[in-house]
């Protein structure tokens, strides 16, 4: 998990996983809208109990590619394997792999006319056939892991932004998935919700969780991302690990992309004026969440 | 020009009776054409296109003709085409539970496409069928959100089931025009029949208003 210095030369040699086979694999995926090609040839994968971070400009592939991926919308060329599955294929039971694939969509798409609770036990219930009892008792956990234990008998319309889409992400986790795939989770967030879904998200990283997270947070990409890969125009340009893609991308689009974001080389190699960034930006809470514990600490990231 | 109302005053029970003849006419048919119009509604949406077009011409044929038409059309052709025999409050509420249920129909399924896209999605993500996702996700809000327009639909059939007067069901309508042709006391019958349907009408327009508004603020 950590990305000290350090580890710098451990991360290079050998990807997360990568001594088994990989949990998800996307071979040459092509998908058009159209005219729009909207993916055009994507290859990378995704190891069990790694962290992959798709990142680009907009319209760039990211998230019709994440849809692709659990099957809310067919590829028109190449492969997309789950756990060895052919997601596309004819004999594939779709239902059976989603159920092992959590997603968290960027407008939380909650269900309204659900309770809170109701939100994380209707996937138990109406999927799994769990009994009622038990399906809230795990939804509670989940509530209570992620810190609204109390909301749980409100409805989402009650619900700030931040709270609702960490409701997205219990009502994931009560299908207990074996990959989480998250798209743009905080895009639509007011910027004081962000750091305590992104949070979330990397307590869960932590936990060994094996997630791929389209997003524009780059500080999240760098410090829990294990890989990271990059789309432009439907096509992955380049891929590594954080350290490789945040400071040393060696595609002229990817730097382009980055530095339009205000990323440069030379601000990444401290990390201590990130933090204050992150935390004037008031993100607090992710900070708090963020220090990697035993790879020697973050100069000034005390929590507050 | 000299009024009397006691024509009014003598023949209260009969006015009585067609009122409770209107109501009953009128609950009965949305009981049935809520469940109708529910069907008709996830018939058009049926992937089967033969499903489909067959469930869009039947709507499409309630929609485009006359109530009165239909009525007429179960009266008269039933028992002449196919040798169904109906009683008179039988036809007329077959008559009316077609119409109004293709009338729902249209409104469950606007309802039903005005749930976005999403909210499918994120019921299909979790491993939910289509059935499943529809039933317990996309119903439920697609329901809520056409109350109003049923609410409005209710209103409608009330007055409209003054059209089975027609066949010689004793609903208030047709209760207060034989009595005045009984009475020919044209003014105080008629005026006595607006009231009574205002009576009757104004609480549920004023339902209908509250639903409306109750909704839109929950939106």
């Amino acid at each position: 998990m950590a990305v000290g210095p350090g580890c710098l030369a451990g991360k290079l040699a050998s990807r997360v996983g990568a001594d088994a086979a990989p949990i998800l694999a996307f071979d040459g995926v092509a998908k058009r809208y159209g005219t729009l090609q909207a993916l055009a040839g994507v290859s990378f994968q995704v190891n069990r109990g790694e962290v992959v971070c798709l990142i680009g400009p907009s319209g760039s592939g990211k998230s019709t590619l994440l849809r692709c991926a659990n099957a809310l919308e067919g590829i028109d060329a190449g492969r997309i394997a789950f756990d060895g599955v052919g997601v596309d294929d004819k004999a594939t039971d779709v239902r059976k792999l989603r159920r092992r694939m959590g997603m968290v969509f960027q407008n939380f798409e909650l269900f309204p006319h659900l309770t809170v609770l109701g939100n994380v036990a209707v996937g138990p219930v109406t999927v799994l056939g769990m009994q009622r009892n038990a399906a809230a008792a795990r939804a509670m956990d989940l509530l209570r892991k992620v810190g609204l234990a109390d909301k749980a008998q409100q409805h989402p319309a009650a619900l700030s932004g931040g709270q609702q889409q960490r409701v997205a992400i219990a009502r994931a986790l009560a299908m207990q998935p074996d990959v989480m795939l998250f798209d743009e989770p905080t895009s639509a967030l007011d910027p004081e919700t962000i750091g305590e879904v992104l949070s979330v998200m990397k307590r869960l990283a932590d936990e060994g969780m094996t997630m791929v997270v389209v997003t524009h947070e780059m500080d999240f990409a760098k410090r829990v991302g294990n890989w990271v890969v990059v789309f432009d125009r439907g096509q992955v340009i380049e891929q590594g690990p954080p350290r490789q893609i945040f400071e040393r991308p060696t595609v002229t689009r990817t730097r382009e992309f980055l530095s339009h974001l205000g990323w440069h080389g030379e601000s990444l190699a401290t990390e201590a004026p990130l933090v204050e960034r992150q935390a004037t930006a008031g993100r607090d809470s992710f900070e708090a969440q963020l220090i990697p514990t035993g790879s020697g600490g973050h100069p000034g990231a005390d929590a507050p | 020009m000299t009024f009397d109302w006691s024509v009014i005053w003598d023949n209260r029970w009969r006015f009585i009776d067609g009122a409770e003849v209107t109501v009953i006419l009128t609950v009965t048919t949305m009981a049935l054409a809520l469940p109708g119009g529910m069907l008709l509604a996830l018939l058009r949406l049926s992937p089967i296109r033969v499903v489909s077009s067959a469930a869009t011409g039947f709507v499409e044929f309630f929609r485009a003709t006359p109530l009165i038409l239909q009525i007429y059309w179960v009266f008269y052709v039933l028992p002449a085409a196919f040798d169904i025999t109906l009683s008179d409050f039988t036809t007329a509420l077959v008559g009316l539970t077609l119409n109004v249920s293709s009338f729902n129909s249209e409104t469950f399924r606007a309802g039903i496409l005005s749930i976005r896209r999403g909210q499918w999605n994120a019921a299909l993500a979790l491993g939910m069928t289509k059935w499943q996702a529809l039933r317990k996700i996309v119903l439920p809000q697609a329901v809520l959100r056409v109350l109003p327009a049923l609410a409005s639909t209710w209103v409608s059939l009330f007055k409209d089931t003054s059209l089975v007067s027609i066949i010689a069901v004793a609903d208030l309508s047709y209760v207060s025009l034989k009595i005045r042709s009984e009475t020919y006391r044209v003014l105080e019958v008629l005026t006595a029949m607006a009231g009574l349907y205002c009576l009757m009408g104004y609480p549920q327009a004023k339902l209908a208003d509250w639903v409306h508004r109750r909704l839109k603020v929950a939106e």
